[in-house]
């Protein structure tokens, strides 16, 4: 498509940004359409029919606009084309509002390049943090360098953007870490796409080149990658590496060889499976970060019940979900009746028989432990306490769900057949203390490779973003293990790819190289935005590191501690390849996507009493 | 951001335009609140320190006053993000060392005003919050070289420290009461077992109006703040007590499903009296039959744990009574009696009861209590029975002494103490900026800076006893660079002293977890460059 309007690109950029900023009010004065529309019903043409009625309507439109907005040249290039918007009218319900082609991509355009400016300044080991105020009840502050996080709890109404925090969740999912990077990567690619759309490009040859471009850098990547999967101790470092890099931009940067320490610790137990819930994280405010550490086994938060033992060896864990109060009659209405008090007293203790029938199926399961997700009140809890069982009550959900599931059991709610019935086994049972409060630890669980990271802070916010940080590199660490190609950081990958891709450029004859071009200038923002965060000099240090890649085999990359360019391979700077192709891959796909769009329709709004 | 001085070698500067002026704004705004947040509870710091009065906003317009920084900034309800923050902090310290809750937010709000100056100066946050971390390792090395070990059996040093923290309460008049009783009620619950552990929820207090804080007193044994019953002239002195805690009810009986009694003519309404009658007294036969005198009733929801008639058979039984007790105590009580709770009448067995010399009422100002003394192999509790003559200076002793409570408890984790009076203060900010001056760059920079920004505490504390802050800050500053130590701030005197003469002492976990927390604090604030509103 070449451009159907001869809009000065600027102008409507203007007016655009002014529409984003000052909400719906405004926009309806600002639209021209919209005005030019109420213009016309407020003087009635629509009575008059027929053509002659509708040549009235577009004189009365033009005239309206020439009334409302100052004359000059503006007007008549950038309103002329809003003109055939009023045909279009008459196809969508009236408070539909519907964009097109340069207008459309413009506002996606914008929305993208809005939440990737905002992101952009969390990157790199030098990023800041952001807070984030809830407006809802109690207005929860949360203080956080996660991409994801801040994404996710956005108001956002562009629809571009919300395309934006979808590829962020997205990775999130996948890999967890590059929440950040992969948004700025479409912002920029899209920025790039805006200055060719302008050149009068046609966004289908931008998406050809780009998906051109995509692929010469995967590959170039990929053949730039290590893999040292069969040297273990190398392997390791490599996820220390690893570990620390993905830290190092986190609130967890002090201290992170310690916790990159924990997580490698913890994701090799796991042995190559990604199931990251083998791993409890566990937060109790006070101490020092420092003062976090990992244990084999499991802690519950709760308390043991009281007259019963608080240690126990080879325990035979039954995990229930039953009501251990009574067992109630389920149907409404239902009732006794009696004649004296003595049959009140007989039900009661019938009732009180029943209870202690259940308790002794329970027990008869032949175990010494037993936990349960709802209340065990004070009658069960005596006969526990009696049979020397440790019972213990109102377990969370997600607390018995991976109870179950490290101790090997399952969740039982009825105990007629105790054969049926998978006990969970573990060594010893125990009552730990952890700052100020008392815990359950499972040590010596089924499931070997269970363990449990206790953070410790100074408040609540440090806690939350030490665990997203944590989950953060827990799950780069995962993936890496299974998938053990390996490149550099710190701006290193990046230069490789535009290095190839600039090659490309100038292999490809046709419209497209300007597009192969504008990706490889994309990718060389991402090193851009690292230094300009970390206050350096960013201009001096790409152009030197894109001297240094000159050269076959370079190592280099950007040293934010030193401010310099430095060697990746001696600063330990490494990152999980699958973590780069996931970035490189859905940003090009997401700047594809949002640069396919030529038109957008909001649609209205549903109406709560008619108005008409 | 120039940062043009990180390192003389790499000096380079910043050509690239970023438009910082919305970060710095933010930035701006969040150390401004913050330090708002930590001027006002800066007079209450120290020995000389004032109180504030605290008006709830809402229709109760509960008052209360208090020199405590963390319960100040609970109760403040702020909105700023930052301010919260500090806030939090002070909850933090309140929970990892229980004391020094005012200093730690202090010493944030000084770090913060240092930080805006390094900032304005140019330098980069991040670098700024990095030399603050290798500042806060230092520190607390240096803390730890001044640091004195203490023993648990030196009950002396325990008292000085606990009166230490107590010297800036209301109550401080009290210390030489209330220290002991803290380090005696503390040491009673440490369980040989587990020597670095101490548990204060084994510590009960218990807060009786009437008579004076004089009159606070360590029970040795357990106090019930009700009233045995009276109903129909039961006893009120039990001596050799056998204590039963029950958790069923002595009343009527109730089924779980909904029942309802049948009454068709007027004899059946007799006989129906007449069996209710006898199922209660075969209850309180039954009790009476396992040599129970004393009961311990739990609250029940669903139906009267008791009735007139049961307490008037227990009575007749000589029976002494206490019903309502909390389900949540029962485990403290059964701790401290060395007794199992029981659920079910059928289980009423002579073994399971605690046993103890004496069992009274007795009068306390205007109420009764009832206090179980001489416990048979009693747990390892304390209570302590708190009294005041009105309930502000009561909630206020309270707090204090959970402040001293938490002061033992810090010299039971690490057995350390510390010199007061600033000292400490002081002599980290001498070898801080001494160190700084080996250092490079920026760092060095920061680090001199934020070095300086510690001898806010000496100096508030000398300005609220009404001292001249700079010479006495200058005096103490020229006495440890002679070697002095423990020199520091004696406010009864308004002079520099050895401080460790005058007993004031406080464990080292309070200043070291004080000078962290503070750092990681003001370093999170730092990296903060947006606010962003989200759902």
């Amino acid at each position: 498509m070449t451009s159907s309007t001869v809009a000065k690109q600027d102008d409507l950029m203007d007016r655009r940004i002014g529409l984003r900023l000052s909400g719906p009010t405004l926009s309806i004065l600002c639209h021209p359409c919209l005005a030019g529309h109420a213009f016309y019903r407020n003087t009635g043409v629509r009575l008059i029919g027929g053509i002659r009625g509708r040549l009235y309507h577009l004189t009365a439109l033009l005239f309206s606009l020439a009334w409302i907005c100052p004359p000059g040249p503006r007007l008549t290039f950038s309103t002329l084309p809003w003109l055939f918007f009023v045909q279009m009218e008459r196809v969508l319900k009236d408070d539909a509002v519907e964009e097109k082609g340069e207008r459309a991509r413009m506002a996606s355009f914008i929305g993208a390049m809005a939440i990737a400016d905002l992101v952009k300044t969390t990157l790199g080991p030098k990023g800041m943090d952001k807070i984030l105020q809830s407006t809802g009840r109690g207005r929860n502050v949360t203080v956080t360098n996660d991409g994801a996080t801040i994404l996710k709890s956005l108001h956002i109404d562009n629809p571009a953007a919300k395309v934006l925090v979808d590829i962020s969740k997205v990775q999130d999912d996948e890999v967890g870490d590059g929440t950040t990077s992969v948004v700025v990567l479409a912002g920029e690619l899209l920025r790039e796409a805006e200055k060719l759309v302008n050149m009068k490009i046609h966004p289908m040859t931008i998406i050809a080149g780009y998906r051109m471009a995509a692929e010469c850098a995967r590959n170039a990547l990929l053949q730039k990658t290590m893999d040292n999967k069969e040297n273990i101790d190398k392997f390791r470092s490599d996820l220390m590496n690893i570990a620390m890099t993905t830290l190092s931009s986190k609130i967890l940067s002090q201290d992170k060889e310690y916790f990159a320490e924990l997580a490698v610790d913890a994701v090799l137990r796991l042995k190559g499976s990604t199931n990251l819930e083998a791993i409890q994280i566990l937060k109790k405010p006070g101490g020092s970060l420092k003062d976090s550490f990992l244990d084999e086994g499991f802690i519950l938060d709760k308390k043991i019940g009281i007259g019963q033992p608080k240690r126990i060896e080879n325990a035979k864990i039954l995990v229930a979900n039953t009501a251990m109060d009574t067992d109630k009659v389920k149907i409404y209405g239902a009732r006794v009746r009696v004649d004296s008090m003595a049959k009140v007293a007989e039900i009661e203790a019938a009732e009180k028989q029943k209870m202690r029938e259940k308790v002794q199926k329970i027990i008869g399961h032949g175990i010494n432990c037993f936990v349960n997700r709802q209340l065990i009140y004070n009658f069960p809890e005596e006969l526990f306490a009696d049979a020397g069982i440790l019972a213990i009550e109102h377990a969370d959900f997600e607390g018995i769900e991976r109870l179950a599931l490290v101790t090997g059991g399952e969740i039982a709610s009825t105990f007629d057949n105790p054969e049926s019935v998978k006990l969970g086994h573990c060594k010893v049972i125990e009552e730990i203390m952890i700052g100020e409060d008392k815990l359950i630890h499972f040590s010596g669980v089924e499931m070997g490779q269970a363990c449990t990271i206790v953070l410790r802070g100074a408040s609540e916010h440090v806690l939350d973003e030490a665990e997203r940080s944590l989950h953060d590199a827990l799950c780069v660490l995962s993936q890496t293990v299974n998938d053990t190609r390996v490149v550099f950081g710190g701006g290193w990958p990046e230069m490789v790819m535009a290095k190839e891709v600039d090659e490309l450029a100038r292999k490809t004859p046709g419209k497209k190289s300007h597009a192969i071009d504008a990706f490889s200038r994309a990718l060389q923002a991402i090193p851009t935005i690292i230094a300009d965060n970390a206050g350096l000099d960013s201009a001096e240090l790409i152009s030197q590191l894109r001297a240094e890649h000159h050269k076959e085999n370079s190592v280099a990359g950007i040293d934010v501690i030193s401010g310099s360019v430095g060697d990746m391979q001696k600063r330990g700077i490494s990152e999980s390849f699958k973590v780069k192709q996931a970035i490189l891959l859905s940003a090009t796909e997401a700047a594809e996507m949002i640069l396919r769009v030529d038109e957008i329709i909001t649609c209205a709004p549903r109406q709560r009493e008619d108005r008409m | 951001m120039a940062a043009a001085a990180t390192a003389p070698a790499v000096s380079r500067k910043t050509e690239t335009y970023t438009d910082t002026k919305r970060r710095d704004d933010v930035r701006g705004a969040n150390i401004a609140a913050a330090r708002a947040v930590a001027d006002a509870v800066r007079t209450s710091l120290g020995p000389r320190g004032m109180d504030k009065m605290i008006a709830s906003g809402d229709q109760a317009h509960e008052v209360i006053i208090t020199n405590d920084g963390a319960t100040i900034l609970s109760r403040m309800s702020l909105v700023q993000p930052a301010a919260r923050m500090l806030a939090e902090l002070s909850r933090s310290q309140d929970a990892a060392a229980g004391d020094g809750t005012t200093t730690v937010v202090v010493l944030a709000g000084s770090l913060l005003r240092r930080a805006q100056t390094l900032l304005s100066a140019g330098a980069h946050p991040t670098a700024a919050a990095d030399a603050l971390h290798r500042l806060a390792t230092r520190a607390v090395d240096v803390l730890h070289g001044m640091a004195i070990p203490v023993e648990l059996s030196d009950r002396e040093s325990l008292v000085k420290s606990a009166s230490t923290a107590l010297n800036s309460k209301v109550v401080s008049q009290y210390s030489s009461l209330l220290s002991p009783l803290a380090v005696d009620a503390a040491l009673s619950v440490v369980d040989p077992a587990h020597p670095d552990l101490l548990d204060l929820r084994d510590i009960r207090i218990v807060k009786k109006l009437g008579g004076t804080v004089d009159d606070t007193e360590l029970v040795r044994g357990l106090i019930f703040d009700k009233k045995a019953s009276h109903a129909a002239g039961g006893p009120t002195r039990v001596e050799n007590a056998k204590i039963a805690v029950i958790q069923f009810q002595v009343s009527p009986p109730k089924t779980d499903i909904e029942q309802s009694v049948i009454v068709s003519d007027y004899a059946q309404m007799d006989r129906i009296l007449r069996e209710e009658r006898n199922y209660i007294l075969g209850m309180v036969k039954k009790i009476k039959a396992a040599g129970c005198n004393v009961l311990l009733i739990q609250k029940s929801i669903l139906r009267d744990a008791v009735t007139d008639l049961s307490l008037h058979y227990l009575a007749k039984a000589k029976i002494l009574v206490v019903k309502d007790v909390e389900r949540d105590e029962i485990e403290f009580v059964t701790k401290t009696l060395n007794c199992l709770p029981i659920a079910n009448i059928e289980h009423f067995r002579a073994d399971k009861l605690g046993h103890a010399d004496l069992v009274e009422e007795v009068s306390v100002g205007e109420g009764k209590v009832v206090k179980i003394t001489g416990i048979k192999d009693m747990g390892r509790t304390a209570t302590v029975l708190v009294r005041g003559s009105n309930q502000l200076v009561i909630d206020e002793a309270d707090r204090s002494l959970h402040d001293a409570l938490c002061v033992i408890r810090c010299l039971v984790n690490k057995r350390f103490m510390i010199a007061g009076g600033g000292a400490p203060e002081i002599e980290m900010s001498m070898q801080l900026a001494a160190w700084a001056k080996e250092l490079q760059g920026m760092e060095s920079y920061c680090i001199k800076e934020f070095a300086d920004a510690l001898e806010v505490i000496p100096y508030t504390l000398a300005e609220n006893a009404g001292l001249n802050p700079i010479a006495i800050v200058t005096e103490l500053r020229n006495r440890h660079a002679k070697g002095e130590k423990n020199a520091g701030i004696n406010v009864r005197k308004g002079q520099i002293t050895n401080i460790l003469e005058e007993n004031v002492v406080q464990p080292l976990l309070v200043s070291t977890s004080a000078i962290t927390l503070a750092c990681e604090c003001v370093r999170m604030i730092l990296k903060i460059d947006d606010i962003v509103t989200v759902r």
